[in-house]
C-alpha cells in the first residue's frame, strides 16, 4: 500500500482507499483494543468507531505521516475512554504513597513458559496495572507517553508499572513454580 | 530472561487477534452510512436546484415558442418590405399589412408609426395612415397621428392626416389644426380640410 497516496485519497473521502486502510490496519487496531478492554464485542465497536473518526479527521494528518501509529493512538485513546467511563478513577496519582515495599522481585523468567500463559496472567491483573503493563510492554509506549494518555504523572506510571510487573512475575512463578 | 524481552521476542504471538468477518460487513455499511451518504440538506438543496432548472427550462421553451410565433416568415417578410429602400416595396408592405393583418402586432405598428414620421415618400405615408386607421382604439396610434400632423409639411399627407383625425374625432387634434389654419404658408386646400375637420371634431 502506497501510504502517501492512500492518505491523499482518504482525504478526498475515497471509499476504496478507506476500505484499503481498514483492511490493512483492522487486526492491529482490534489487538490494541481487546488488550485494553478484554471484551471482544466492545473492542469491535471501538475499532469501527475509530476508523470512522480517523477518516473524518484525516485532513489533520500530513501525507507522509505514519498512518498506522496515528490510528493506533486513536484506538488506544478511545479504548481508555471506554475503560474510564466504566470504572471511575481507575488511575490516580499516587505520589503521596511512600514506597514502603522493600521486597525486590527479580525480573527474570524462564523462556520455556508459553505466551498464552503470560497472556492469561496479564488478564488476571488489576485493571490499573494491566493496562499500564500492556501499554508499556506490548504497545511500546514509554512511561512519559503513558502518563499523557492516562493523564497522570510519569512517576505514578513508573510506580504502578513496577507494582503490576511484580504482581505478574509473582503470578507466573506461583503458577509454574519457577 | 527479562519479562519485557520475553514479550518482545514473542510479539507476533501477542498480536494474533483477528477481527471477525461479520464486522467487515457491518463496517462497510457503517462507512457508507456515515461518510458516503448525501446529506439531507444537500438533497433539499439539489431538489431546489432541479425545480429552479425545470422552471427555467419551461420559461425558456415558452419564450422561444413566443419568439417563434412573433417572428413568423410572413412577419419577417413584411418588416423587411417596410424597411426596404424602395418606396414601391414599402408601399407593398403597407398594403399587405392592410389586407392581411387583423391583429395588432406591436413591432409592425411601431414600424408603421415610424414611417408616418420619417418616410420621405408621401404615398407610403398616406397608405400607412390608412393602415393605422384599422386600429382606432389604439392610443399610441392616435397620439402619433396628432404628433405627425404637427410636424408634417407635405400638403397631401397633411390632408390625409386631417381626414384621419376627423374620422377618429380626435379632440386633441384641435391645436395642430388651429396652427395649420393660422399658418400663412399652408396651402388653401389644406386649410379648408382643416377647417372642415375642426367643425366635424367639435360636433
Amino acid at each position: 500500500m502506497n501510504t502517501k497516496n492512500t492518505i491523499q485519497k482518504c482525504k478526498e473521502n475515497n471509499y476504496s482507499a478507506q476500505l484499503e486502510v481498514y483492511n490493512a490496519y483492522k487486526n492491529m487496531m482490534f489487538g490494541c483494543a481487546i488488550r485494553i478492554l478484554k471484551s471482544r464485542e466492545e473492542a469491535e465497536d471501538v475499532v469501527q468507531d475509530c476508523f470512522i473518526k480517523g477518516f473524518e479527521k484525516i485532513h489533520q494528518l500530513k501525507d507522509d505521516a505514519n498512518l498506522g501509529a496515528w490510528l493506533k493512538r486513536i484506538v488506544v485513546n478511545k479504548s481508555l475512554d471506554v475503560v474510564r467511563n466504566k470504572t471511575k478513577d481507575v488511575w490516580l496519582d499516587e505520589t503521596y504513597i511512600l514506597e514502603t515495599e522493600s521486597e525486590v522481585i527479580e525480573d527474570d523468567i524462564k523462556p520455556i513458559i508459553s505466551v498464552d500463559f503470560v497472556k492469561e496472567c496479564i488478564s488476571k491483573l488489576k485493571e490499573k496495572y494491566r493496562i499500564i503493563l500492556v501499554l508499556y510492554m506490548i504497545e511500546d509506549y514509554n512511561h512519559r507517553e503513558i502518563g499523557v494518555l492516562l493523564n497522570i504523572k510519569e512517576s505514578t506510571v513508573r510506580n504502578q508499572y513496577k507494582r503490576g510487573k511484580d504482581q505478574l512475575l509473582k503470578m507466573i512463578r506461583k503458577e509454574k513454580k519457577i | 530472561m527479562k519479562l519485557k524481552d520475553f514479550i518482545q521476542e514473542h510479539k507476533e504471538e501477542f498480536n494474533q487477534e483477528k477481527i471477525s468477518e461479520k464486522i467487515d460487513v457491518s463496517f462497510d455499511k457503517l462507512l457508507k452510512d456515515k461518510l458516503h451518504q448525501p446529506k439531507k440538506q444537500q438533497v433539499v438543496y439539489l431538489r431546489y436546484i432541479s425545480v429552479a432548472a425545470g422552471l427555467a427550462l419551461l420559461l425558456s421553451v415558452g419564450y422561444l415558442l413566443q419568439n417563434r410565433n412573433s417572428t413568423s416568415f410572413e412577419q419577417i417578410e413584411l418588416l423587411a418590405n417596410l424597411d426596404d429602400d424602395s418606396a414601391g416595396k414599402r408601399l407593398e408592405g403597407v398594403y399587405k399589412f392592410n389586407d392581411e393583418y387583423v391583429k395588432e402586432d406591436t413591432r409592425i405598428i411601431n414600424r408603421l408609426i415610424e414611417i408616418i414620421h420619417k418616410d420621405e415618400n408621401a404615398n407610403v405615408k398616406i397608405a400607412t395612415i390608412d393602415a393605422l386607421l384599422n386600429f382606432p382604439s389604439n392610443e399610441k396610434i392616435r397620439k402619433n397621428l396628432i404628433k405627425a400632423l404637427e410636424n408634417e409639411s407635405k400638403p397631401l399627407v397633411q390632408i390625409k392626416l386631417i381626414k384621419a383625425l376627423s374620422i377618429l374625432r380626435e379632440n386633441r387634434a384641435q391645436k395642430p389644426l388651429e396652427k395649420i389654419i393660422n399658418n400663412e404658408q399652408t396651402y388653401p386646400i389644406v386649410k379648408n380640410n382643416a377647417t372642415l375637420a375642426m367643425v366635424e371634431i367639435k360636433k
